[in-house]
């Protein structure tokens, strides 16, 4: 099995638990929702142990790169969200505090405590890099 | 930054999918690298230079000065 076939069995195996989540998702079954994301990554693991993959520096290049910049747009859209949602619920406004914005101030809340979670393992996984990659700056 | 790594694997008669098997890339890699669109690590320089039996500065060119970026 070469890299191609193994990027097309991966395409099929995405489709597939992506169409099971789905089913889950309208039948509100969150076990089978589970399953359905177990069964893809046991089928991943098993067809990447099958398949010999190079790693390859231009790839993970690409990968370092789109991370950073999922980082630096997903932080601080759900931080501003967050932010957006709290301040009408915490500024006193009664309308934003019952009926249909009731929900805002606990979703809020949870975009808060996520920036933060975010921001944590960035600076966590930052610390243990540096540290790997010699950073620390005690040698002269 | 320029290389010359096409005339060198057009004179060893390697296709770039044999190329990119011998120094352990992907076919994309060394087509990017051949276009000047990727710029390959000292490591995989020093490969492709071994490969061929050259220096590392006959394939590729620095073109730029010190304080280039």
């Amino acid at each position: 099995m070469n890299r191609k076939h193994y990027k097309q069995i991966r395409v099929i195996i995405s489709l597939f638990v992506f169409a099971i989540v789905s089913l889950a998702g309208v039948g509100n079954s969150y076990l089978l929702a589970l399953a359905g994301v177990l069964t893809g990554i046991v089928f991943l693991a098993l067809v990447r142990s099958k398949v010999k993959i190079k790693s390859d520096e231009r790839e993970s290049l690409i990968e370092e790169k789109a991370a950073r910049l999922t980082y630096a747009i997903f932080t601080p859209t759900i931080g501003i969200g967050a932010v957006l949602m709290l301040i009408p619920t915490q500024s006193g406004l009664s309308v934003f505090s019952r009926g249909e914005f009731a929900y805002l101030e606990s979703l809020g809340m949870v975009f808060a405590y996520l920036t933060l979670f975010l921001i944590a393992i960035y600076a966590i996984s930052y610390h243990f890099l540096n540290k790997k990659y010699g950073g620390t700056g005690d040698e002269e | 930054m320029k290389n010359k790594l096409k005339v060198y694997r057009a004179l060893r008669t390697l296709t770039q999918e044999q190329l990119a098997d011998k120094i352990g890339v992907t076919r994309q890699t060394v087509i990017a690298i051949e276009n000047d669109k990727y710029l390959p690590s000292l490591g995989l320089a020093f490969k492709i230079a071994i490969l061929f039996k050259v220096k590392i500065e006959d394939i590729f060119l620095y073109e730029g000065g010190i304080n280039e970026q």
